[in-house]
């Protein structure tokens, strides 16, 4: 087991580790970084998925043999996204922002896709 | 604002101030905008629909909404939906003939009333209102020249704006009793833009001489240093992105509104 992931499993998966990069999140501290892995399994947890695997199922290939992105996929585990924060108990600003920050892993790698926004008339 | 700056200013803001409504007048002066834009045989092809965002009932918003249009439409208080009519080829001969009487079209040019009748129309026109390939072209053609006058109109008044890819055309046409002929061209998202107008710096272009020739498609343009520099005096030509706190702008708006960083 590399030193990374004796600080958390995750951060041997490829998609782990460019999502930390490409946001910064490598540079954060170890609670914030601890924090962001947590809720990221919470997810995968409910999806029996690897990060890894989490990013490829939302992909498929073409009949010409191009990787895309799958919107039926892609429609599935944003509102799978929306459930798991639903269930977490969560309201309000923190909510939002909890489920953007699982989108945030997916867009990180590849997989174009927009949240809610927080908005006082929505907290 | 003078007309270069305002073609130089012009960008998609994606960032807009959800609480601040845009003031009706100042559609009107976008739309206004539009309907004095060139369009050919003075025929009327766009079709705009204005709805407020706070307006919509929650069921059409979350109908609208889906995972790759959310943000901007959360942020942006006012929503116009432009299409074009594939009736535009109708009245365009009876149009035609008042631009005639108003000399608009002269016999200098060879335009007359019977030409119109006896040939433009049986000949041209209504074989047009028979082609969906021509129809759809054109008034996706003429329909794009209008949006461009309401996107300055809109820069010119302070305001953000962007296309966006037309969002849920069913549910819009169900939600808003769209006509069947009206065919979807641009969502275009309006608002007061919460980042700075310049939005991070003009966004790249190729240099003339990519796209542009002289005389002949061998020969691209070339530019006068003198043009150039009097375009950058008059802000049609800016400074280019990013600014060097552009990623931080947008990394603290991100955090205010709980979005992906």
């Amino acid at each position: 087991m590399t030193q990374k992931a004796k600080v958390h499993p995750y951060l041997s998966y490829n998609s782990v580790t460019v999502w930390f990069r490409e946001v910064g999140h490598d540079r954060a501290p170890a609670s914030q970084q601890t924090s962001l892995l947590r809720l990221l399994q919470g997810f995968c947890d409910t999806q029996n998925k690897s990060p890894d695997e989490l990013v490829s199922s939302c992909l498929r290939t073409t009949s010409a043999g191009d990787l895309t992105i799958s919107a039926k996929a892609r429609r599935e585990i944003d509102a799978a996204i929306d459930q798991f924060i639903a269930d977490s108990q969560l309201t309000g600003h923190q909510a939002v922002a909890q489920g953007n920050k699982i989108r945030e892993f997916l867009i990180h790698n590849g997989v174009f896709m927009q949240g809610k926004v927080s908005m006082s008339t929505t907290s | 604002m003078e007309f270069k700056r305002v073609v130089g200013t012009r960008r998609s803001v994606r960032w807009l101030k959800p609480w601040k409504p845009v003031e009706r007048a100042k559609i009107q002066v976008m739309l206004e905008a539009a309907n004095r834009a060139s369009r050919s045989m003075n025929a009327d092809y766009p079709r705009a629909l204005v709805v407020n965002r706070d307006d919509i009932d929650g069921e059409t918003r979350e109908a609208l909404r889906n995972p790759t249009t959310s943000v901007e439409l959360d942020l942006a208080p006012t929503y116009i939906f432009w299409y074009f009519d594939l009736k535009y080829v109708d009245g365009v001969q009876e149009r035609l003939k008042e631009l005639i009487d108003q000399h608009a079209l002269s016999p200098s040019h060879g335009w007359s009333h019977a030409y119109v009748d006896s040939f433009l129309w049986p000949q041209v026109l209504k074989p047009i209102a028979d082609n969906m390939m021509a129809l759809m072209f054109m008034g996706a053609t003429e329909t794009g020249i209008a949006i461009c006058n309401s996107l300055n109109a809109a820069v010119d008044q302070g305001l953000g704006t962007c296309l966006h890819a037309f969002t849920a055309p069913d549910k819009v046409k169900s939600a808003f009793g769209v006509p069947d002929t009206w065919i979807p061209v641009w969502l275009q998202l309006v608002g007061y833009p919460l980042e700075e107008p310049e939005a991070g710096g003009q966004r790249p272009r190729q240099p003339l001489s990519y796209s542009y020739f002289e005389g002949n498609c061998s020969t691209p343009w070339e530019e006068d240093p003198q043009v150039t520099k009097q375009l950058k005096d008059d802000g049609l030509i800016q400074d280019p992105g990013p600014f060097p706190y552009r990623q931080e702008e947008v990394r603290m708006l991100s955090q205010m509104f709980g979005l992906p960083q």
